[in-house]
């Protein structure tokens, strides 16, 4: 199923010490020939079957062309890359043509539609054993044509194709005679590239520089080159940002309400509605929380404006649900708000009317601490105790993995936060009960959930996918392991003497930056 | 002479490979698969039983230590698991920032150091020596990363004379200069202070040697006298402090690293232990304790080849 | 009187320094001072509960207020006077201090009596084992065992204890070994003293003076090892106030308000301005001896 190869996203993230979120920055320098850009990460493996996580495909988009990528702007819709033409016949099939003057380097010839069916097919292979293979779970195989044209054809409808698998990382074109040549996979030295930039050196924790390709017959790219520079921490990015080493890049949430009010000299700001969720979950197995009653009583005590308020100092909104506003199965409104005094009632009930204690654990990050404080405060209210325990990524994000340990027994509040990919499949695939233990570490288990999950992926009828997918949020929070808390927003800082190209999340299109 | 530096030696190895061992029993005990973690619980179980045996993590630990320690006597310390890269080749691009940033910090408080020790020794009893002497006392007792941070917020940040990130273009040696300067003195503020008292210390003494005095009776400047004679001789000791100061340094680097978003190898093994990247703890942490040891190693030899005395004591 | 500060040696090495300890810390200028910032951190310590704020309530609507008579050093992110968690921030520095030095201190005078006093292999063996922790920077000491054990101060406390008590160890072996060999102590033995009753009587006594000072100046190491390790965010748990957690606040809201960034970082400089002051004095005066450096 799809879940395992974004479920290996996350991990593969958290692994690298990422929040699962797509943060990425860029920079320009002075004389304007070099857009200097910053990632939270530095690239671990340039593979498009292997990629780790955001930086990557932010790199890779560069790098490599895809048939079709996603148009910067408000809304997401997708536009031609390297095809010409690009048009879905009918439900399992779609009809491409790559554009002329598509070169590989490193003399490996013309990008052929024997190189899109390599790619796309290799996504799949078994022997391969791609970690985003869950990306291209329908393909069956990739008809070539001619030399520049194919069909792509499907085992069976899949919308979500049009979101994620052709318009991100995973719908890169590699060549296949330079990646057979190093032995079908390669890490972060290219065997062959094509795309507006080039990869031309990469300095380890410094920076990844891209140079412009001088063959590519499109429309040129504005900067020379583009330096992406890796700095984890978001406030010693704004640092930089403010003292002019870096001219764009993402800021921390809390930092929007003063870049607004007082902008870095020389600096703007765009905000962009955030597709990651942050939720807090209980773990359904782990007493108290077993019971219903205390899990709808901690629904009823956090006071979600508050703990915006203390981790984002209110730059972002309460969530309804997984699924962030733009995308289909967006719910409208939760169903249980704020109300400490039917919390206490309901501890009452479940015989817990002198409070208890309990745990909160959390990623190591200012915001989330921010956050478990406020959470911490909300349940003090209603007489529950709890501690803060907060963790690094590593340790973090194996804390409900059944097969790491027996933390996952111990976990009793958590706050987490989860990235997502503009289709609702990618949110919903971690709370079914087959990821019992390995994403689902609240341990909820409900049947139902799992099934429509599985049917609205193939679903065609926008109406009742989006039907669906509502209802599966309901069930959700029905099931009382779930605060819903925000998506997030995006801050975008940059220097006013560039033009960024974004998604509508605020992800960067580095190639498509403009100086100002 | 000989024997006392190869049983100086043989020890230092000894030392090396034990906190390595330490090392390798405490990461048994660290919580946590890290296939699980770093490839996620549903990557196919080849593909994680592919990465243990790639990691070692499969052997019981003593096997583990005998491998590892094995691979080290070829040079292989093994490959880094996030990029399939060699651990060493990942640690020795580290390295260099890191040793650019001790010597930097050895540079300032040298550059510091020195001078006002001399300037305490000459001007012994006075105001300017008692104020001298706080001032050291005060740059020992100051933590590193509080002045990495204060240094960051009002030179890079206030004032804007300093950058805030990185090291610098790898092509402009000055440019990397100026990316240090701040790092640097974070780093070696605290051994300003040690410096100056200890040059001061060692030149009272050498001030009231017999050739010094001679020199004086010969009438040559006062400025060369301290200058050209007696700091040669003082400065000595100075030397052996700073050798066994490098592990303290590489301490106070991590915080320089982090603040500034330096590249380095304390930065390196901060990220490796949170994303549990094992071979490159190990190959980082071997490196660093190895030169670290061995800095501690020529310190003692000097001092040994200076004083006799301590070659009786091992 | 600033020779006291280098060459007070000579001085020291006099009769009878202990009944006036206190006035010549005092009259040295260093030590007057030291003694005044170690009583404005012990006094604030004390005074933590009585400035009228709960230091973990919050309060968003105060978020980042400046200095003023209500908040003397202002709010932080989460609206919280900065001025009381910088008190009871103390309690927490001093709490770790002495907690761990106290721990090292016994651990290194049993280890490093054993070291000095038993057979030689033992010696060997733990001598190695001191070199060994040594050679770990402490901040690495400090990143594997949080892993281990997860951010408390029980773990802080630890890494103290492993980071400073192989240099005990290896201080009280080395005056061990040297009494070991003094004649008190040979005639004792002749005399058929059994070696327990020998190291309680004759040895311990004479090791405890000096190890009391050599702790003493390794307080700012100690609390700038809390400190550090809040910093990193693997220290106390929030919403406990450590200066090195509200430094840390202070570093990343540094551009909303600099009072977080002053919270935090001015105790730390107090204390260890202030132990280090005292304890220099207060081993130039008694134990000129254990300088390192000269």
């Amino acid at each position: 199923m799809s879940g395992l190869s974004r479920r290996q996203i996350l991990a593969a993230m958290a692994a690298a010490g990422f929040s699962p979120a797509f943060y990425s920055r860029a920079a320009l320098s002075a004389d304007g020939k070099t857009l200097k850009v910053r990632s939270y990460a530095d690239i671990q493996n340039l593979d498009p079957a292997f990629r780790k996580g955001a930086p990557e495909d932010d790199i890779m988009r560069n790098i490599f062309v895809g048939l079709a990528d996603m148009t910067p702007g408000d809304v997401w819709k997708w536009k031609l890359d390297a095809a010409s033409r690009l048009e879905q016949t009918d439900p399992t099939h779609i009809e491409f043509t790559l554009m002329d003057g598509l070169v590989w380097t490193d003399g490996h010839g013309a990008v052929t539609a024997d190189d899109v069916k390599f790619s796309f097919e290799r996504m799949i292979d078994p022997k391969l054993d791609a970690v985003y293979k869950g990306d291209w779970e329908a393909l069956d195989h990739v008809e070539v044509k001619d030399e520049k044209s194919g069909t792509i054809v499907l085992k069976a409808p899949f919308p979500p194709l049009w979101n994620v698998g052709l318009v991100f990382g995973s719908g890169r074109i590699v060549s296949r005679k330079a990646v057979e040549a190093v032995g079908g996979k390669f890490d972060t030295k290219p065997p062959a590239q094509c795309g507006r930039y080039l990869l031309k050196e990469w300095q380890p924790k410094q920076r990844v520089v891209l140079a412009r390709n001088p063959d590519w017959k499109g429309e040129a790219p504005q900067f020379d080159e583009i330096h992406v520079i890796p700095i984890e921490d978001e406030k010693t990015a704004e640092l930089a940002l403010e003292a002019g080493d870096i001219d764009y890049t993402w800021i921390a949430p809390s930092s929007i309400p003063r870049f607004k009010q007082t902008p870095p000299k020389g600096g703007k700001i765009a905000v962009k509605p955030s597709l990651a969720y942050v939720w807090l979950g209980m773990n359904v197995e782990a007493p108290p929380f077993d019971k219903l009653e205390v899990r709808r009583a901690v629904q009823q005590a956090i006071d979600v404006p508050s703990v915006l308020d203390a981790a984002y100092f209110g730059a972002a909104e309460p969530a309804t649900g997984i699924i962030a506003p733009g995308l289909i199965g967006h719910r409208e409104k939760n169903i249980y708000g704020y109300n400490p005094d039917a919390a206490r009632e309901l501890l009452n009930k479940a015989g817990l009317a002198s409070g208890f204690e309990c745990t909160i654990d959390i990623l190591n990050k200012t915001e989330q601490v921010s956050a478990a404080q406020a959470v911490q405060a909300n349940l003090s209210e209603v007489g529950i105790t709890a501690t803060i325990q907060q963790h690094d990524s590593g340790t973090f994000w194996s804390l409900g993995d059944q097969k790491s340990g027996d933390a996952w027994k111990k976990i009793q509040i958590i706050i987490n936060r989860f990235s997502m990919q503009p289709d609702p499949s990618f949110a919903t695939d971690w709370f079914t009960p087959e990821q019992i233990g390995v994403w689902n570490w609240e341990r909820w288990n409900s049947p139902e959930f799992g099934e429509l999950n599985k049917q609205a992926k193939v679903e065609q009828d926008e109406k009742k996918r989006n039907d669906m997918y509502v209802r599966m949020q309901d069930l959700m929070e029905e099931g009382g392991a779930y605060v819903f808390l925000t998506h997030g927003v995006t801050g975008i800082g940059y220097s006013d003497t560039i033009t960024p190209a974004l998604l509508p999340h605020g992800g960067p299109i580095f190639h498509a930056f403009k100086s100002a | 002479m000989l024997t006392y530096t190869l049983k100086r030696a043989g020890l230092a190895v000894i030392i090396t490979a034990i906190s390595l061992m330490l090392l390798i029993s405490m990461i048994q005990l660290i919580p946590g698969d890290p296939a699980a973690v770093l490839l996620g619980p549903l990557a196919s179980p080849e593909m994680r039983e592919m990465f243990r045996q790639q990691m070692g993590l499969d052997q019981p630990a003593v096997i583990q230590i005998v491998r590892f320690f094995g691979r080290v006597l070829t040079g292989d310390l093994g490959t880094d698991v996030l990029t399939n890269r060699s651990v060493l080749v990942t640690v020795m691009e580290q390295l260099p920032f890191t040793l650019a940033l001790v010597a930097a910090s050895i540079g300032w408080s040298a550059l510091l150091g020195i001078p006002l020790g001399c300037f305490a020794a000459i001007y012994r009893g006075s105001l300017a020596d008692r104020i001298v002497g706080i001032l050291s006392v005060s740059s020992i007792a100051l933590p590193a990363f509080v002045v990495a941070v204060y240094g960051l917020l009002l030179f890079s940040v206030r004032l804007g004379w300093f950058p805030t990130i990185g090291a610098g273009d790898s092509g402009a040696p000055l440019d990397q200069l100026h990316h240090l300067v701040l790092p640097s003195l974070a780093v070696g503020l605290g051994w300003v202070g040690y410096l100056a008292r200890m040059v001061r210390a060692s030149m009272l003494e050498v001030l009231t040697e017999n050739h010094i005095r001679m020199a004086r009776a010969f009438g040559l400047p006062e400025r060369t006298i301290t200058y050209r004679y007696a700091l040669k001789i003082a400065i000595i000791p100075t030397v052996v402090v700073l050798g066994m100061g490098v592990g303290n340094m590489i301490s106070s680097a991590v915080f320089a690293e982090i603040v500034f978003a330096r590249p380095g190898v304390g930065k390196l093994i901060f990220d490796a232990i949170s994303t549990r990247n094992y071979p490159v703890v190990m190959g980082a942490v071997m490196i660093t304790t190895g030169f670290y040891v061995l800095c501690t190693l020529a310190a003692d030899l000097i001092a040994a080849g200076l004083d006799p005395r301590v070659r009786s004591t091992l | 009187m600033s020779d006291q500060l280098f060459d007070s040696a000579r001085e020291a090495r006099g009769s009878g320094f202990r009944h006036s300890t206190l006035g010549r810390i005092i009259s040295d200028p260093m030590g007057l001072l030291g003694i005044t910032l170690v009583a404005l951190i012990l006094l604030g310590a004390l005074l933590a509960g009585f400035t009228g704020y709960n230091p973990a309530k919050l309060a968003m609507r105060d978020r980042f207020l400046d200095a003023s008579f209500a908040h003397l050093l202002g709010t932080d992110h989460l609206g919280r006077d900065l001025f009381t968690r910088a008190l009871y921030g103390a309690r927490i520095a001093l709490g770790v201090a002495f907690v761990a030095t106290g721990i090292s201190f016994i651990g290194g005078l049993v280890l490093g009596m054993i070291a000095g006093y038993g057979p030689r292999w033992l010696d060997s063996l733990l001598l190695l084992f001191f070199d060994s922790l040594r050679s770990f920077p402490t901040v690495m000491l400090a990143l594997a065992l949080v892993t281990l054990t997860g951010p408390s101060l029980a773990s802080v406390v630890l890494v103290v204890v492993l980071a400073t008590l192989p240099g005990y160890a290896r201080v009280v072996r080395a005056q061990t070994m040297s009494l070991k060999t003094a004649e008190f102590v040979l005639s004792a033995r002749v005399l058929g003293a059994r070696p327990w009753r020998i190291l309680a009587i004759h040895i311990l006594p004479n090791l405890i003076g000096p190890l009391v000072i050599l702790v003493s100046m390794d307080i700012p190491v100690v609390i700038t090892i809390e400190a550090g390790m809040s910093f990193l965010g693997l220290g106390v748990r929030p919403p406990t106030p450590s200066w090195g957690s509200i430094l840390n606040d202070g570093y990343a809201f540094i551009r909303e308000s600099s009072w977080p960034a002053i919270a935090g970082g001015l105790p730390i400089i107090i204390a260890t301005l202030g132990f280090t002051f005292l304890g220099e004095t207060l081993r130039d005066h008694l134990d000129p001896r254990l300088r390192k450096d000269a």
